[in-house]
């Protein structure tokens, strides 16, 4: 209670600050990254299933398109766990984990899923990965006390996404 | 003389994290009576105002040694001695984001 109220002052008078200063620039976290990896992987799906329905390819072109996409997905999917990790190691505390409890949990899922990406090009697992990055991202805005909106990515494949709403 | 600051930086974390505020308070005696843990915030000539923890405080030259407790805190070392009248105050209570 006493926080929200201080917080309340602060924005129309605010309080000096003070650094907890580190050696490095700490404090630049973004699950955004770790969301567009997880679309990117579901579009490289896409793409991977109109290239195998198209019927104009020759077949040197499919092999080359395809290896491409296969690649990015890989990529992707990598990325996309490498990012979550950093949040959940360097930002993650006791007192976060305490308040959603879910989190460890919901990283681990996102590892899994991650590797699911990369093994297969099953779309439905691709989805899974997006919500749960988006579940993640959810619970880190809240952490940080912003709030959020859901909105569809404005680029394919257009999935529902949590963006913070500044 | 009483303060409310609010903390920016992580290098105090998990104990204060970005965001928290804290209400802190100057005066001769308690400087002169910071002990090993006590946070306090100071003004640091590099760095501008810091909040860092007492590591140890050295009554016979006005000074405390401080630190952080994350692992990427700039050093003891690298903040130096922080005389007492740089000190702006003892943190007393602290506001967290986190309930």
């Amino acid at each position: 209670m006493f926080y929200t109220l201080i917080n309340a002052i602060d924005k129309y008078l605010p309080f000096p600050l003070a650094k907890a200063h580190c050696d490095v620039p700490c404090g630049i976290y973004d699950p955004i990254t770790a969301q567009i990896d997880a679309l990117t992987v579901v579009r490289m799906m896409d793409l991977m299933d109109s290239l195998s329905d198209g019927d104009e390819k020759s077949r040197k072109d499919f092999h080359n398109s395809m290896s491409r996409y296969v690649a990015v997905k890989e990529q992707h999917a990598e990325s996309a766990k490498h990012e979550i990790r950093v949040i959940w190691g360097d930002f993650i505390k006791d007192a976060h984990v305490e308040k959603y409890p879910q989190l460890h949990g919901l990283v681990h899922k996102i590892m899994q899923l991650g590797s699911k990406c990369r093994q297969t090009a099953d779309r439905a697992q691709g989805l899974a990965l997006v919500d749960a990055v988006n579940e993640f991202a959810e619970i880190f805005w809240a952490i940080k006390d912003v709030k959020t909106k859901k909105a569809k990515a404005p680029y394919a494949p257009g999935l529902e996404m949590v963006y913070p709403d500044l | 003389m009483i303060k409310i600051i609010k903390v920016t930086g992580s290098s105090l974390s998990p104990s204060f994290l970005p965001g928290d505020y804290v209400l802190i308070r100057r005066s001769p005696r308690l400087l002169r009576n910071l002990s090993p843990g006590d946070v306090v915030v100071f003004h640091h000539d590099v760095y501008g105002s810091l909040i860092k923890k007492v590591r140890s405080n050295i009554q016979s030259n006005q000074v405390v040694y401080t630190e952080g407790t994350h692992a990427e805190s700039i050093s003891t070392e690298e903040i130096g001695p922080v005389n007492y009248r740089h000190i702006t105050g003892k943190v007393i209570k602290k506001f967290s984001s986190i309930s």
